[in-house]
């Protein structure tokens, strides 16, 4: 592509790309396979937030959360993972890559696929506890959500075009400002840059049958659930039943932002991550370094 | 309008420290009150489903620090707020005097489209204690020189005119929305002004 979208010019963009390195961790025997991780804020916490990407987006799409938390003292971490046809295999693989990066516990982000993964991870590790909590934004706890079950088997020999074709299905573009127009196009040029391996794995976890089982994840000790009330691609009936799964989460509405807040309300985003996080500081849970407690 | 989209308004509480936001939020939102003072830091909020006018509205209540005043609150906490909650409390002349800085303070925050008529409800809380400072007359006398800004007695312990206060806010809040909407399409004609609550009679208990 040779048009570039506001957002990847934009001076924060670039302040982020030349403050925050790109590391890749190779956790898997196959060594082609490797995360690719942003690491951002003081090293000396080990309870840090990681962000998990939706389906469309790479590591990068948090670059706003990462800033401007890490600014504030927070250990924040963006992790895409490497191909994995499995939520098993997934989980695997995110358990070696915290345990590499030395983290026993950690509070996770996840926004769409990358919500439905935190939580298949929580209960995947329910034994141990290692998930202190879960921020969920635009997600589902159960794929039979999406129409495309059936075919599931077949998105691995898809080519790109039509798998770029299904994700952007869901991209509303009329009638949204000027924020919401810019998060898309970011995120367009995200997807671009996927390769057809990355999506088809993708989408794969995402519509194969699965759903959270939200008794083992009881013991996670605080949820927030965000979600928007404009225009996703997600039902109303879709969010109602992740309220009706954590009766005790806290729940971070946004009047409107589209299916990508985080880049396009990132402000009012990064402030209920802190009220979030706030509830653990000055624990050995916090994912901050800050003694005092206060919003700044 | 086929499908009615639904509604979230954000309501933002503020007073000195001490005044109750916090114990009013919590009886309004969990019928709960403790005696048990902790102050606030920073911000929190808390969200109720309630029927306002046959319609599902989902509030967004955010509860401040009274401490604080305003340096540590970015923007984004006043951004898009669709009401204010200003508390004093009953028994303390000083945090009645300071209604007029938290007042002034979020209209300059969040400088609303429509600072005439921007919804506010004043609340003088702890009314069921005995040693009171302020008389009735006089906090409704400062909400009428502010462009009759309803006025509630309550008191979040013994949970008096809590729900009155919050479903006040909530309709004004509703009433300046549409008022929004139609002034967004001036080719409209109809101005359904019949549906709106008087601002300035809504309570004076
Ligand atoms: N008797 C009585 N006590 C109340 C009432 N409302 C609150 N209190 C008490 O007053 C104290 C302060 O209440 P909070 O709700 O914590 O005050 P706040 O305004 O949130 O204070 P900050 O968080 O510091 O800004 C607590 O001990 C409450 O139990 C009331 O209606 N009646
Ligand atoms: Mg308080």
């Amino acid at each position: 592509m040779n048009c570039v979208s506001d957002y990847a010019h934009s001076n924060e963009y670039n302040s982020f790309r030349s403050s925050v390195p790109l590391k890749t961790i190779i956790v898997d025997p196959d060594s082609s396979k490797g995360w690719k991780i942003y690491d951002s804020g003081p090293r000396s916490i080990s309870t840090p937030l990681i962000f998990l990407p939706p389906v469309s987006g790479t590591a990068d799409v948090y670059f706003k959360q990462l800033l401007s938390l890490g600014a504030k003292g927070y250990r924040v971490i963006s992790a895409e993972h490497p191909v994995y046809w499995s939520v098993r295999e997934w989980c695997e693989g995110f358990r070696r890559l915290i345990d590499y990066m030395g983290f026993y516990k950690v509070h996770i982000f996840g926004a769409s696929l990358g919500g439905f993964l935190a939580q298949k991870f929580a209960e995947h590790v329910s034994s141990s506890r290692r998930v202190i909590s879960l921020f969920l934004c635009n997600t589902f706890i159960d794929t039979s959500v999406f129409s495309y079950s059936e075919s599931a088997s077949l998105f691995w020999m898809l080519p790109s075009v039509v798998l770029k074709k299904m994700v952007m299905r869901n991209f509303n573009t009329s009638d949204v400002d000027s924020h919401i127009v810019d998060s898309i196009d970011f995120m367009v040029e995200k997807l671009d840059s996927l390769s057809q391996q990355d999506l088809a794995s993708r989408l794969t976890i995402n519509c194969v049958h699965s759903r959270v089982n939200p008794e083992k994840l009881s013991y996670v000790r605080m949820v927030t659930i965000m979600d928007v009330f404009d225009e996703c691609a997600l039902s109303t009936p879709v969010r109602e039943k992740i309220y009706d799964c954590y009766k005790n989460a806290k729940l971070a509405h946004l009047k409107s932002g589209g299916n990508f807040p985080y880049l396009s309300r990132s402000d009012e985003v990064n402030l209920f991550l802190q009220i979030h996080l706030r509830t653990f500081e000055g624990t050995y849970l916090s994912a901050s370094d800050n003694k005092d407690c206060s919003l700044s | 309008m086929a499908s009615r989209r639904k509604l979230l308004l954000k309501i933002i509480i503020l007073g000195d420290s001490g005044v109750g936001k916090t114990a009013l939020m919590n009886q309004y939102v969990n019928k709960k009150f403790s005696n048990q003072y902790k102050a606030t830091i920073g911000a929190d909020f808390l969200t109720k489903e309630v029927m306002v006018d046959n319609r599902i509205v989902t509030l967004q209540i955010w509860d401040t620090a009274g401490q604080e005043r305003f340096q540590s609150l970015g923007v984004a906490f006043y951004r898009g707020a669709d009401g204010c909650i200003l508390v004093f409390d009953t028994t303390s002349m000083n945090s009645f005097a300071s209604l007029d800085a938290w007042r002034d303070e979020f209209l300059i925050q969040s400088s609303p489209k429509n600072t005439e008529n921007f919804p506010f409800v004043v609340l003088g809380n702890k009314i069921d204690l005995e040693n009171r400072a302020v008389s009735t007359k006089r906090a409704q006398k400062w909400c009428q020189t502010k462009n009759n800004i309803p006025y509630f007695e309550t008191s979040a312990k013994e949970a008096v005119n809590v729900e009155q206060a919050f479903e006040t806010i909530a309709k004004s809040a509703i009433a300046l929305e549409k008022e929004e909407i139609y002034n967004d399409f001036p080719g409209d004609i109809i101005l359904d002004r019949d549906n709106k609550p008087n601002n300035g009679a809504a309570c004076n208990c």
